[in-house]
């Protein structure tokens, strides 16, 4: 099903890391999924690295790498090193980069002794880590990653978070767009926040502002409660038990106060 | 670079189906017992079609042979855009493949390739036993063979293309590919030649593609006729292919566009 947004509005400046927050049906995946061209918008513009996602489409994708959490998206009977020899052919990538390319990356990811293993054989760690090798076959621009970390166990994914953080945003400097219902990881990872519900960004900010602008400071927790009225937990079907209302006159929740940004 | 990719589509496709070893022995042994039965059915028959079988040298298993071999292309044609669009979807691959630069319509097109050069290697098989099995095809015109044959591919890959289009916007339900897989055997000569039936009927048979890949392929490799006498068939096969080809990508484009719009892409 296909959330519809509105009045999305976002900015990510070159290098930074910006975190998609928000419950399931919010939005993020719908809003990944048109920054990468699968789905085209009814209305509005969105540009990826300065490309039109509709117009220049084609150009967008070249400069994007996609980082999904669906384990299916690779061939299972198909080795690891196959799969991203396979991918990176379809970046256009000439066959004397590929192999130097995808054995770059399979040491990147720490795959490189199973590599030639049908891909059916990998644990979900290493699924992961496989999606991120793909990810950045391109030496993309802009990196999307879709939940990254959503089918590992706590410790397979401080490893992961450990990676992007040391790796993709300390060494290689990359421009990512990551969307997750994990607070520490939104909080540990981006350089700015953007809350999502019902398909509108209710707020967006570094995560330090989000905390000030309510008085008193607070959690993003508490910043996700007060923005959307809802209390963050992995699947938000119902409203908070408590009540955060927000005053959008006068800027006042309970026992919030909204600063001005 | 789109040479390297086709390569690549090969490969992957060749790769997946070694890793099926059972399925694939399985079809050739049963490819073997239809062409069997034909053979069984046609020395049966001695003889008696003879008055029908005349303008295609007159040998009825000679003559089913190549009906069933070509008109394979037509089966595996029709399916596999639509099949590939439908598995990618299924195995959830759909979605990696599209967020590179490579265009819809090349990532469909490739995923078929190795669907092509299965069936290639069937109808080659085809031959290759009826050859044993006394199928005369020391006069074939190779060269228009390979004419028609690579028309009959471009004919048939835009009706594929057309039926593809169908899959990814309703997903099931494919009107063309019931319509001319159930037409195409009964009113395209495979089986039989089209001359048994009453001359209305044979209005059908001369609407179909297929009627002029078999009748043609037939006349080439049986009886080894001239370019200049296959004309009537390789015309209107470059004819229905003029027609077909721009107007599948046509209205694949456009089938593209609209699942984009409601994020059906990757949908099944």
């Amino acid at each position: 099903m296909l959330t519809t947004l509105d009045g999305v509005n976002i900015k990510v400046r070159e290098g930074e890391v910006l975190g998609l927050l928000g419950p399931n049906g919010a939005g993020k995946s719908t809003l990944i999924k048109i920054l990468c061209t699968l789905i085209m918008p009814t209305e509005g513009n969105a540009y990826v690295n300065g490309y039109d996602v509709v117009k220049e489409g084609q150009k967008a994708r070249s400069c994007i790498g996609f980082v999904t959490t669906d384990e299916r998206s690779f061939y299972w009977r198909l080795s690891g090193r196959e799969n991203l020899q396979f991918f990176a052919t379809l970046h256009n990538m000439p066959q004397t980069k590929v192999k130097a390319r995808v054995e770059e990356l399979l040491d990147v990811v720490h795959l490189k002794n199973r590599a030639d293993e049908p891909f059916l054989n990998y644990s979900a760690g290493m699924k992961q880590r496989m999606a991120i090798a793909r990810g950045l076959l391109n030496d993309p621009a802009v990196l999307f990653m879709d939940e990254p970390t959503r089918s590992l166990d706590p410790s397979a994914a401080k490893s992961l978070r450990d990676f992007i953080k040391e790796h993709i945003v300390g060494e290689k400097g990359k421009t990512v767009f990551i969307s997750t219902h994990q607070l520490d990881e939104a909080e540990q990872l981006c350089d700015k926040v953007a809350i999502l519900d019902e398909g509108r960004i209710k707020v967006q900010g570094s995560p330090e502002e989000l905390k000030e602008s309510l008085s008193g400071g607070g959690s993003l927790c508490d910043v996700f409660s007060f923005y959307t009225g809802k209390a963050f937990v992995e699947e938000i079907s119902s409203p908070a038990p408590f009540t955060l209302r927000r005053d959008r006159r006068r800027g006042r929740g309970l026992g919030m106060k909204r600063k001005g940004f | 670079m789109i040479f390297e990719k086709a390569l690549w589509f090969i490969k992957r496709g060749y790769l997946l189906q070694m890793s099926y070893k059972f399925d694939f022995f399985l079809r050739m042994f049963f490819m073997l017992f239809n062409i069997l039965t034909y053979y069984f059915i046609a020395k049966m028959m001695g003889d008696a079609a003879a008055k029908y079988l005349e303008p295609y040298g007159g040998d009825y298993f000679s003559f089913v042979l190549i009906g069933m071999a070509f008109s394979g292309y037509l089966m595996i044609s029709l399916r596999s855009f639509s099949e590939s669009v439908r598995d990618e979807q299924m195995m959830g691959t759909m979605e990696a493949m599209l967020v590179t630069p490579t265009s819809t319509s090349s990532i469909i097109a490739l995923s078929s390739l190795w669907n092509f050069i299965f069936a290639s290697f069937r109808v080659f098989l085809y031959l290759l036993i009826g050859v044993f099995l006394g199928v005369d095809m020391t006069r074939a015109n190779v060269v228009a063979a390979l004419l028609i044959l690579i028309l009959t591919i471009i004919c048939f890959s835009s009706i594929g293309i057309l039926s593809a289009s169908f899959i990814m916007v309703f997903k099931r339900g494919d009107p063309i590919n019931m319509l001319l897989m159930g037409t195409s055997e009964l009113f395209g000569g495979v089986l039989f030649p089209i001359e048994v039936f009453p001359t209305w009927l044979q209005s059908i048979s001369h609407i179909l593609p297929i009627t002029y890949a078999v009748n043609g392929m037939r006349h080439a490799l049986l009886q080894g006729y001239s370019l200049g006498s296959l004309a009537p068939d390789i015309f209107t096969l470059a004819l229905f292919s003029i027609v077909l080809l721009p107007l599948s990508l046509f209205i694949f484009d456009k089938a593209v566009i609209k699942v984009k719009a409601e994020g059906g892409l990757v949908q099944y």
